[in-house]
């Protein structure tokens, strides 16, 4: 059984850094959002169980997703990986249900790390 | 060349690496200033010296501002850094950095470059870092203080016609403190970007 995991990201550039990051060998499918609005639409139909999500997007922001997140109860959990590193950004996330912060650019051996330490991968 | 389109990936990826890289520089203005940064989605574009006013739009319908200028150079690439503040801000900057007396222009023009310093410097450098660059910055140069866009335009006297701009609007939560920074690459650079950022997507 693959785990139906979700790339929401405004650019293509940075959908493709993370789609690349992620552990080889992790059983996954793979689904691409440009925006919160595409993005919670792809989870509704149970394409996010596990969701990579950008902050600054047009349309809808990343902010916007976890607050429809929580607010509906959706079945997602989500790691942000964002450019935006202030420390108010971090915790902002965190307190809106976010599970982990990864700042921009992506690096695999820390993904892997947090996907392990919350049981979401295992080697 | 002179017909030359920016192609979206490049656009996207340009976008994409500013966007990292302005989020390590609002991160340190944000700790020097105690405040939060409020990130935008930086624009990306193609432009024409006599368009340079346009890339400027968070500032549009601001009477008067100042600004920093920094060249830089390096890895076949070359172009100028921009800082332009809307004057109405240096009151609320003073204050959060704690300043006390009277905003004189003196104290402006130091404010104005301690920020310059900051956000130039981290935002180069993390272009450089990420696309693999090495640049050297010259000296920041003051191009005027309390001048309207129109003159500010004008007053930058480097030789460029045609440049690939970026502009980071940042503004201050709660404050009303409004900046844009301009990156602008010279024609000549864009080749030598868009090399890198095809490296980067292998």
């Amino acid at each position: 059984m693959s785990i139906p995991v979700l790339i929401c990201d405004d650019s293509s550039f940075a959908r493709k850094q993370v789609k690349r990051a992620l552990p080889p060998g992790w059983e996954v499918s793979v689904e691409f959002a440009g925006n919160g609005e595409e993005g919670l639409a792809a989870i509704r139909e149970g394409k996010g169980e596990v969701v990579f999500l950008d902050l600054t997007m047009p349309v809808m922001d990343g902010y916007q997703v976890l607050e429809t997140i929580k607010a509906e109860d959706l079945p997602s959990v989500v790691i942000v990986i964002s450019g935006d590193i202030q420390p108010e950004a971090v915790s902002r996330v965190k307190k809106m249900g976010a599970l982990e912060f990864i700042k921009k650019p992506v690096d695999q051996a820390q993904l892997t790390k947090v996907l392990s330490d919350f049981g979401l991968y295992a080697e | 060349m002179s017909d030359y389109q920016l192609d979206d990936e490049l656009r996207d990826a340009l976008r994409e690496v500013t966007n990292v890289a302005m989020g390590r520089a609002a991160d340190l203005l944000a700790r020097l200033l105690d405040t939060y940064v409020v990130l935008p989605i930086p624009v990306v574009n193609l432009l024409e010296r006599s368009e340079l006013n346009m890339a400027l739009s968070s500032l549009r319908s601001v009477s008067s501002v100042s600004a920093v200028c920094q060249g830089f150079v390096g890895s076949r690439i070359s172009g100028e850094a921009l800082l332009i503040f809307n004057d109405t801000s240096f009151a609320d900057i003073a204050e959060l950095t704690s300043y006390s007396g009277d905003v004189t222009p003196e104290i402006e023009l130091e404010l104005l470059m301690d920020i310059a310093n900051i956000l130039i410097g981290a935002c180069l450098k993390g272009l450089a870092e990420q696309l693999d660059l090495t640049f050297s910055q010259g000296q920041p140069v003051l191009l005027g203080q309390h001048v309207n866009i129109e003159d500010l335009v004008r007053n930058s006297s480097s030789g460029w016609q045609r440049a690939l701009t970026v502009e980071i609007p940042y503004r201050l939560e709660g404050h009303s403190v409004d900046c844009d920074l301009l990156l602008l690459f010279t024609e000549d650079s864009i080749n030598v970007l868009e090399n890198k950022i095809h490296y980067l997507m292998e």
